[in-house]
């Protein structure tokens, strides 16, 4: 694979999920493509989706979940929901890195990092394993840790903000140049999520990656992404380059989460949360727009008609009220 | 190693005040217990026949003494005996010491003990792990429900069943105690084979009555195991599955040693249901027979060993999670 960002193209993606009331997709239809060397945040409220859809780029949607349709198609490797066993394992890690959230415990309590470290050497054929302690050790040099003392420590005896060092470390050591972010920030307090932004950004940069973060927060995503898609329900609803899309956002979800956040200054009336609550897989309706619920531009139409994506130069919405309009003027 | 060191002085001061203090409970409980050895030991000679100066006499010669110090004075005279591992001398077999006794017959619990606790913590914890990880299906179940079956089944119903099925109904494994006396004891290939022979059905009890157990135990802490977050993150680093299941076993292994130190521990009590069906002269059977013969001293000695194997369990299950678990060596580092 060459040494370069590559670029993915996910294109009518849906994951379903067994329950008692059958088969329900957590993810549905959805098409997103990251373009070589850019940073895309993905924002959604819990269960909205999200993680299923980073799961889904190295096709690891956990049981009971699966991937009925659609496809992942990543330069340099092909199709990964085709992929399966030792094709599979050997692109996750090398081709693809992962970053879990920092509160999550991602790393074997057991052993010290350096030793899950050559584990992860072992499992992808390094032979070069000094070179590999070597990479790492710069690695985590760059982002501010002692390396060698890191590489001698079990996970507990790090702190929340060393541990996700340690988790980016793990997702780069072997050269990934796809990395996938998952809560990146969640659980850190506010200067260290400010340096684990930072240093997202600078590796992305330093290394020529093609980056994927999921989060919940608003102000990750303004941070650090170039382009900015906001998930709602399983389905995409907007997305569009990050400036464009905070500064005039054009779904109404996507405007009553940007009205939602309180100011720095000003009223804090001026916050108004969004009414009501987002769909479960059970309660997502199976006809309509997802977000008619709670949507204030809500119209006959909604209620039994899936608003199609419409592209508008860079920016692509999904929502009936929107394509009105634009028609109209 | 410091720490190890330091942690196991420390054990040691505690499980020796601990075994001093189980001591004098068990000294001033033994006393207590109505009824005389001696006294019994006389009625039965005067049931028999004997006249009573004869009776006494007898019962003095046979013993060698006559209790005649005050409790105080016996007690003193225990606790002292003990620091020299003088347990006294038995009542039911005069003349013998208790500590004689008591290892003539740890040798018949020990090694079936250990041979079956082992085996069936190897088995049942490589079974317990697949009836985790193949949970969903068929050979999942079966595992578990072997688990709950063997584990529901008393032991002395399972030695009986087995001793009808291998000694009676289909004759190829003996159940008559622990050796034939045709051979001479010693190291011979007669003797072994023998010993072997007849080990093989009690150690098959221990092992089966034990595995479910194990079987469960594992199976759930794997499946706690396989929901935590670094074996998933592990499979997303494309960690080899030889890796990710080692990763799985360790980590679900470590609960279960204190499990096996304490059952190993307890089971030196003896197991009477066998020990008894298989007619080994073990420490089961020797504490029941202590507490019938109201053989104090025995009686006493018994319950200091069964007491000094749990502690000493303990202790090794304390040490060896130093050393396998980072998280309580540097717990230590802390304090």
């Amino acid at each position: 694979m060459a040494d370069q960002a590559p670029g993915v193209r996910i294109d009518g993606l849906t994951v379903v999920y067994k329950t008692p009331a059958g088969e329900l997709p957590a993810v549905r239809g959805i098409s997103l493509t990251l373009e070589p060397g850019t940073i895309t945040g993905i924002v959604g409220e819990s269960g909205s989706g999200k993680s299923t859809l980073a799961l889904s780029l190295l096709n690891a949607v956990q049981p009971p979940g699966r991937i009925a349709a659609g496809s992942v198609e990543i330069d340099g490797l092909g199709d990964v929901v085709g992929f399966a066993g030792e094709q599979l394992r050997k692109a996750r890690g090398a081709h693809i890195g992962y970053v879990f959230q920092a509160a999550q415990n991602s790393l074997n309590p057991l052993k010290t990092v350096g030793k899950q470290l050559l584990d992860l050497g072992r499992s992808h054929g390094v032979a070069d394993l000094r070179g590999l302690v070597r990479e790492a050790r710069e690695l985590l040099g760059r982002m501010g840790l002692d390396g060698a003392r890191v590489l001698d420590s079990h996970q507990h005896e790090l702190s929340g903000g060393m541990r996700q060092r340690v988790g980016i470390m793990l997702a780069l050591v072997l050269n990934a140049h796809l990395v996938v972010l998952d809560e990146p920030t969640t659980a850190l307090d506010m200067i260290t999520q400010a340096n684990i932004l930072k240093i997202v950004r600078e590796v992305h940069a330093e290394r020529g990656l093609t980056t994927l973060v999921i989060t919940h927060d608003i102000g990750v995503v303004a941070e650090v992404a170039d382009r900015l898609a906001v998930m709602y329900g399983g389905r995409l609803v907007e997305q569009g380059p990050t400036r464009e899309v905070l500064g005039s956002p054009r779904h109404p979800y996507t405007r009553g989460l940007i009205r939602a956040i309180p100011r720095l200054v000003g009223d804090i009336d001026e916050a108004r949360a969004l009414p009501g609550r987002p769909p479960t897989l059970v309660t997502v309706p199976k006809e309509g727009c997802v977000f008619r619920e709670r949507c204030e531009l809500r119209m006959d139409v909604c209620d039994t008609v899936d608003p199609s994506v419409v592209a508008d130069g860079s920016r692509i919405v999904a929502c009936h009220a929107v394509t009105v309009k634009e028609h109209a003027s | 190693m410091m720490i190890i060191i330091r942690r196991l002085a420390g054990h040691l001061a505690r499980g020796f005040v601990m075994i001093l203090v189980v001591a004098t409970i068990s000294f001033f409980i033994i006393n207590n217990i109505p009824g005389d050895p001696m006294a019994a030991r006389y009625e039965k000679l005067i049931e028999g026949g004997m006249a009573p100066e004869a009776a006494a006499q007898a019962v003095k010669v046979l013993y060698g003494f006559q209790p005649t110090g005050t409790l105080w004075q016996q007690y003193s005279d225990f606790m002292g005996g003990l620091l020299h591992f003088d347990l006294g001398v038995s009542v039911s077999r005069p003349g013998t010491p208790v500590l004689d006794v008591l290892t003539e017959a740890a040798k018949w619990t020990v090694l079936p003990v250990l041979v079956g606790t082992l085996l069936s913590f190897l088995v049942g914890v490589v079974l317990g792990v697949y009836a985790a990880i193949k949970r969903t299906g068929k050979l999942g179940d079966a595992l578990a429900i072997s688990g709950s079956l063997l584990h529901g089944i008393p032991q002395y119903v399972l030695a009986l069943l087995l001793v009808v099925i291998f000694a009676t109904l289909i004759p190829i494994l003996p159940a008559d105690g622990p050796v034939d006396i045709l051979f001479d004891p010693g190291f011979n290939a007669g003797y072994i084979g023998s010993l072997v022979e007849h080990a093989v059905l009690p150690v098959v009890t221990y092992a089966l009555s034990a595995y479910g157990g194990w079987v469960l135990a594992m199976k759930s802490s794997v499946v706690t195991v396989l929901g935590d977050d670094f074996i998933l993150a592990a499979e997303l680093r494309g960690m080899k599955r030889s890796i990710v299941f080692r990763y799985i076993a360790r980590n679900a292994i470590l609960p279960l040693f204190t499990i096996l130190a304490l059952s190993l521990g307890l089971l030196l009590g003896g197991a009477v249901f066998i020990e008894k069906i298989f007619n080994y002269p073990g420490l089961g059977l020797l504490l029941i027979d202590s507490v019938n013969d109201r053989d104090y001293a025995l009686m006493g000695g018994a319950f200091l060993l069964i007491t000094a194997s749990i502690i000493v369990a303990n202790i090794v299950a304390d040490l060896f999670y130093t050393v396998i678990d980072p998280r309580v060596r540097s717990g230590e580092d802390a304090t």
